[in-house]
């Protein structure tokens, strides 16, 4: 009765674990995100193998999940708890390893969404805001139509952001994604020259403006006019649209952020050696990511610091270079931007083409005479609480009212976006509704905590050499393989993911406390596990006399729930023993090794989440013989559980005797996780033993 | 708390391998923290005792589940309607839940599934020990706080007897002798002039030997007795 | 006079009181009694018969001592607190009296897994009793006799008159606490108290001199116990393993030198360290009896009454004094 009703409460996995988790703290690299993905979840999924699940974790939230996977600026790796230890994790490697993984049964997925509402809405803008509000409205019923200029969908990802970074294939998967839904695209349709504002508000039930920065900055320099001297974001459309254009032998690029990077880097690519950059910023002061420029200086491309355009040299109307004056300082003493000169000091550094790539704006001018108000410095005037502009239906999203920023944050706006439309074309209130992504967070590692977990080093990322990837735009970064993939997985501490109590159950028996290796619980009326303390080891919840404890993340249960089908029909008239094996999935995912046929796979996140009723279970599913392997004490990701683990496959082996069963059908075995199929020869060895001992039978 | 440990399953099998439903019904306090009778040990029986069922050949379905307390009606009320879906009750609750469930289950049997042995304290994890006995008539005060009842082998009120050995009873060696402890303590106490005094023989009415025993609060029962009385048989207030 | 009891007479006369021990059969052979009584009898003025003790059956002890003294031993019938509530411990007394039994040991008794140490099967699972305890159990002997009252308070028309004895263990840990616990038998009504076995004389001496200085020695008759040691293994067990029982090396050694002058010869391994083992008491004896607070000494030679005549003699306390009825 209670195990039936038990299962019934719980949903599938993610359901059930989604559910819990919004009553918790999240783990900090979940709140770090701007959409909130689930980190811990998705990178538990990928250790043990479950790769499908980990792609529906992160699709259900970005749908720019590939382009995130291999360009984001991944704010969860700065937040992850792992830096006081050692390193963060490499989340976005993972993410694309998973993503890679699960693309055929991504594709498979996808499918059209039922119109079930009456209602369109027209999206101006196909950048990640504009995308991720189509895929949500069409996904709540909306007829969804998107308008683009360019020829292709995905705004800066398809026209700016050069594909030795973000290949145009992986961006096609998230776009394709959206379209399967029946998203109607109109590309090289601009707004305000091939349709007007007047007639999309007569077509559509709502409008929702994504139009991103798309025009660049220029410099106020003597100069500046006239050929040799480009813009980034036109630059890197003629890339991007393959329009190359003629730069000559040496590029000299303005600006230290990381679309100067792009534009340096691709001039590269474009077969310049000689490609430059110059910056009012030191080293250390640069906007760009630390990473952009390393492995631009590793392209040969050299950086002047702390130099401030002045005027462009030219030879007649050719660009011979630019003058540049010694910049003082570049922030004033409230760290606001605001650069001082030298104006004594002076030099040109030599160029035939200057691209200039100081920030970019809006191009707002297509909402002239709509009822879209824009201020005095053309800039959209809307209220961020509702998303809506001064125009009654409509609204915008993106960097066009954010201001510059990341992919991700741009879809974050989008979900905003999608759920303000949605309640205005309810005709419910907007304010206060929309998702906000600010939550409450799990601390930083108590540092006796950190101090108990043991030093593993990130995996590292293969990138192509310099000289190879300098000649084109193939993609210069490769993704993990399993193996290294499924280590980095490992070193996730599973933060939030570890265990909760049900102080209805708990009957502060104190248990937990003298278990957990951490010192998380804390009991007084009832046990209360402290998440930053957690580690999710799971030690506690199988040791719980009162099943009080539950893991957020795999919960112990569900191998018990799961166990007949993992085994299967057991035939009377087989020819090998039935072998269930406990797997710990340190290091290893479930497809990383291959066991033989006769060996069912339970994947475990620790062997100290193996409770005594699982060995029951698997017993009583019919298992001839039931392995707990487990990685050495030296590789075990938690320290000092071994014991415990043992003490409990003892008590097991007492049980199932006291069912006259021999005590050698149960073994604990440990194998180098090190090992390149570290399980299967434990596990065979095993088989053949029980083999040896002969097969179950029942009256 | 109470302390029990779990029958064999041999055992428990020959009480229920005549029954068809069977449902192991934990109990989430004592009998639970000294793992013989919660949640989980429910759980851990309702299993072996499947495979064992299947080992035979017998076709009985057994369930688990359990509730807080089994020794107070409120909380096995909202399952009671479960429980009356299977035709046996393996209780794991101690003795009290046993009986208390049985009185109130009409047809349907409710058969122990843990031997309850005392009450007593967790002196470490995995360690249960007597420590009262009960007896209804505490006289902890004369012998600096240590049961003579409960801990000396021999019930002694004016202990030790000669078979005091090293610390130890005469019983076994594993077993400390109430009565050294009590010198030791009462030493320790400045108490020790106290032992002098002649205990004599003890009124063991107020111990198990007066017959079935019962704690009434006046105050509260004079309360329900009165709120009983002013509700009607429709459960109003008259 | 409290009882009349021939022991009570020789130890209000002044003169060094001896009394032995008589196990009762574990069968229903009274033959077996009477013969110990014969064997007994003229070299001790009591023998206790004792109350099955280390916990096994044997024939009571009330019996027991009705069978010796039909055959003129008077007896010391020993009461345990295992086997009888207060109900039964007295209307036993009231029998033994009526039976003419005058004296009578209290003890707690051995628990009941003790089963002769292990050597027999003994009940174990019996349920103990315990009602009362022994130093509660002296008391209701000395209200029964002295103001002719049971327990509970109802009247006795005729009082049994016992000479009321307790056991004590001077040696036992925690030792401080023994001249406390002397001193409650003797408060509660102790006329005669018979001790565990004695082999460290030392130690034994350092105790009864706190006995003496709290005056108990006058207030009771303190019998000193000797265990007639057969063996050098049977002093190692005692010394290791009997409760409150030390025997110093020197007297181990004595009878493994004993033994081990008999080579390979068992039986005359066993002849030398019985007779070994006799000497040895009476040294004992001797040691004993110079004690200051001392009124006799309990000699028990368990299994093996017949060395009691030669044991008594040999110790210059034959023949016992006899008094006229
Ligand atoms: C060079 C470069 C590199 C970047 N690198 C990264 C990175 O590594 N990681 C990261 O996370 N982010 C990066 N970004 C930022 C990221 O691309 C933006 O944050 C994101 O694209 C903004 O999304 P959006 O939907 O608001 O607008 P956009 O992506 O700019 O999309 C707006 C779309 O609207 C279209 N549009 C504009 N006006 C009209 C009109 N009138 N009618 C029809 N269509 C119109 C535009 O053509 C464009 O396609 C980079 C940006 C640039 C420029
Ligand atoms: S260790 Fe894992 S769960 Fe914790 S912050 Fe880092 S990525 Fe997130
Ligand atoms: S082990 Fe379970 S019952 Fe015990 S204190 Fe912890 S949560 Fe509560
Ligand atoms: S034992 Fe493990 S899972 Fe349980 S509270 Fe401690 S760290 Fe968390």
């Amino acid at each position: 009765m209670a195990a039936e009703s038990a299962i019934k409460m719980k949903g599938t996995h993610l359901q059930r674990v989604a559910a819990l988790k919004e009553t918790r703290p999240y783990s900090p690299c979940r709140a770090a995100c701007p959409v909130n993905t689930d980190v811990q979840a998705y990178v538990g999924l990928i250790a043990q193998g479950r790769y499908n699940e980990a792609f529906e974790v992160i699709r259900s939230v970005n749908p720019v999940a590939s382009v995130c996977s291999l360009i984001c600026h991944h704010p969860c790796e700065r937040a992850c708890r792992r830096c006081s230890i050692d390193e963060p994790l490499a989340v976005r490697p993972l993410k694309r390893f998973a993503l890679e993984q699960a693309s055929e049964y991504r594709r498979d997925r996808r499918a059209l969404v039922e119109k079930t509402r009456d209602r369109s809405i027209g999206i101006i803008g196909s950048g990640p805001a504009g995308l991720t509000a189509a895929n949500d409205l069409a996904d709540l019923g909306y007829k969804v139509t998107v308008y683009d200029r360019h020829p292709a969908l995905g705004g800066m990802l398809v026209s700016a952001i050069p594909a030795y970074r973000l290949p145009r294939e992986a961006l096609k998967e998230d776009i394709d994604d959206v379209i399967a839904k029946g998203v109607e695209v109109k590309t090289n349709c601009e707004i305000g020259r091939d349709i007007s504002m007047k007639e999309l508000s007569e077509k559509h039930d709502a409008i929702l403006i994504a139009v991103g920065l798309s025009l660049s900055r220029s410099l106020n320099i003597p100069g500046v006019e006239g050929p040799g001297v480009m813009l980034a974001i036109p630059f890197l459309e003629d890339v991007a649209f393959d329009r190359k254009p003629d730069l000559g032998k040496k590029v000299l690029v303005i600006g230290g952020g990381n679309v100067a990077m792009d534009v340096a880097r691709s001039a590269r690519r474009l077969g310049v050696k000689n490609v430059e950059m110059v910056c009012l910023e030191g080293p250390d002061e640069m906007p760009a990511w630390k990473w952009e420029v390393e492995e631009a200086t590793e392209e040969d491309i050299k950086i002047h610091h702390r130099w401030g355009p002045k005027s462009v040299v030219r030879e007649g109307a050719k660009v011979k270079g630019l003058e540049v004056v010694k910049v003082l300082s570049v922030f004033d003493s409230e760290r606001r931007f605001s650069p001082t000169f030298d104006q004594n000091q002076t030099t040109v550094i030599g160029a035939d083409t200057i691209i200039i790539t100081i920030g970019q704006m809006a191009n707002v001018s297509f909402l002239k005479d709509t009822q879209v108000r824009i201020d005095d410095r053309g800039r959209v005037v809307w209220d961020p609480k509702t998303q809506m502009t001064g125009a009654k239906g409509v609204f915008v999203s993106g960097e066009v009212v954010t201001g510059p920023g990341a992919a991700i944050q741009a879809a974050a706006s989008g979900h905003r976006s999608a759920l303000a439309i949605h309640l205005y074309l309810q005709g419910e209130s907007i304010e206060g509704k929309l998702p906000t992504y600010e939550k409450e967070k799990i601390s930083d590692m108590p540092a006796d905590v950190a101090s108990k977990i043991g030093r593993e080093p990130r995996m590292k990322l293969r990138h192509l050499p310099p000289k190879v990837r300098c000649e084109s735009f193939v993609q210069f970064e490769s993704g993990y393989d399993e193996k290294t993939a499924l280590t980095e997985a490992g070193r996730c501490r599973g933060c939030g993911g570890g265990a909760v109590v049900d102080a209805k159950k708990c009957m502060a028996c104190l248990t937990c406390q003298r278990v957990c290796p951490y010192g998380a619980p804390v009991v007084s009326a009832w046990s209360e596990i402290r998440p930053e303390f957690c580690q999710a080891c799971g030690l506690c919840a199988p040791e719980c006399p009162g099943q009080a404890i539950s893991m957020v993340s795999y919960d112990v249960r569900e191998i018990r729930d799961t166990m007949a089908s993992i085994v299967g029909a057991v035939e009377p008239k087989r020819p090998d023993p039935v072998i269930v094996a406990f797997l710990c999935m340190r290091h290893m995912g479930t497809s990383g090794f291959s066991l033989p046929d006769n060996v069912r796979k339970v994947p475990v996140h620790c062997t100290s989440r193996i409770d005594i009723i699982d060995i029951l279970k698997a017993f009583e599913c019919g298992a001839d013989g039931v392995a707990v392997v487990r990685c050495s004490t030296e590789t075990c990701k938690y320290k000092g559980i071994e014991d415990r683990v043992s003490a409990r496959v003892d008590r097991a082996k007492q049980l199932i005797g006291m069912l006259g069963m021999e005590a050698g059908r149960l073994e604990i075995m440990n194998s180098d996780s090190g090992a390149e199929n570290p399980y299967s020869g434990v596990c065979a060895g095993f088989s053949g033993k029980i083999k040896q001992m002969g097969l179950r039978t029942n009256k | 708390m109470i302390v029990g440990s779990q029958k064999s399953i041999d055992e428990i099998w020959d009480m229920i391998k005549g029954f068809k439903k069977v449902l192991v019904f934990g109990c989430n306090t004592c009998v639970a923290i000294c793992h013989a009778g919660g949640e989980k040990e429910a759980e851990t029986i309702a299993t072996l005792l499947r495979m064992r069922a299947a080992q035979e050949g017998k076709d009985i379905a057994v369930d688990f589940s359990s509730v807080m307390r089994h020794c107070e009606p409120e909380y096995f009320e909202p399952v009671m309607e479960d429980l009356k879906k299977y035709d046996l009750i393996l209780s794991t609750a101690c003795g009290v839940g046993v009986n208390f469930l049985s009185d109130r289950t009409g047809t349907i049997p409710v058969y122990p599934g843990v031997n309850t042995s005392f009450y007593g304290a967790v002196e470490s994890p995995g360690n249960f020990v007597e420590l009262c006995a009960g007896c209804g008539n505490c006289i902890l005060h004369l012998t600096g706080g240590i049961c003579p009842i409960a801990r000396c082998s021999k019930t002694l009120m004016n202990g030790p007897c000669g078979g005091t050995n090293k610390g130890k009873c005469e019983i076994s060696k594993d077993v400390d002798c109430a009565w050294y402890l009590i010198v030791e303590r009462m030493k320790k106490l400045g108490t020790l002039e106290k032992l002098a005094e002649i205990q004599p023989a003890r009124n063991w009415s107020t111990s198990r030997d007066g017959g079935p025993r019962r704690v009434s609060l006046e105050h509260i029962r004079a309360y329900e007795e009165k709120e009983a009385a002013n509700t009607d048989s429709a459960g109003g207030k008259k | 006079m409290k009882s009349g009891s021939n022991l009570e007479k020789v130890i209000l006369s002044g003169q060094p009181a001896v009394t032995a021990e008589l196990g009762p059969p574990m069968s229903a052979d009274g033959h077996e009694v009477i013969k110990k009584a014969k064997e007994l009898k003229g070299f001790c003025d009591a023998a206790n018969i004792t109350d099955c003790q280390t916990a096994v059956v044997r024939i009571s002890s009330i019996a027991a001592a009705v069978l010796a003294l039909r055959e003129g031993l008077e007896p010391v019938m020993q009461m345990t607190c295992r086997d009888r509530n207060r109900i039964a411990i007295q209307a036993d007394l009231l029998g033994a009296a009526a039976l003419g039994l005058k004296n009578c040991l209290c003890l707690a008794g051995d628990h009941q897994v003790f089963s002769a140490a292990g050597r027999l099967k003994g009940h174990p699972g019996a349920k103990n009793v315990y009602d009362v305890d022994t130093c509660q159990l002296v008391g209701i002997l000395k209200k029964m006799r002295d103001e002719g009252l049971q327990e509970g308070g109802d009247k006795l028309e005729v009082a049994p008159k016992f000479f009321i004895g307790a056991s004590w263990t001077p040696m036992g840990d925690p030792i401080d606490i023994r001249p406390m616990n002397l001193l409650k038998k003797v408060n509660a009504g102790a006329d005669f108290i018979q001790t565990q076995g004695i082999y460290d004389i030392e130690l034994f001496r350092a105790q009864m001199a706190k006995i003496v200085n709290m005056g108990l020695h006058e207030r009771t008759a303190i019998l000193g116990g000797i265990i007639v040691p057969k063996s050098a293994m049977m002093l190692k067990y005692m010394d290791s393993s009997v409760a409150g029982v030390s025997v110093p090396k020197a007297l181990i050694d004595r009878m493994n030198k004993a033994k081990e002058a008999a080579g390979d010869d068992k039986k005359k391994a066993r002849e030398l360290q019985e007779a070994e083992g006799i000497k040895l008491s009476i040294e004992l004896i001797h040691q004993v009896l110079e004690t200051p607070g001392i009124k006799g000494v309990h000699i028990q030679a368990i299994e093996w009454e017949s060395a009691i005549e030669g044991i008594v003699k040999a110790a210059g306390l034959y023949p016992r004094p006899a008094f006229a009825e």
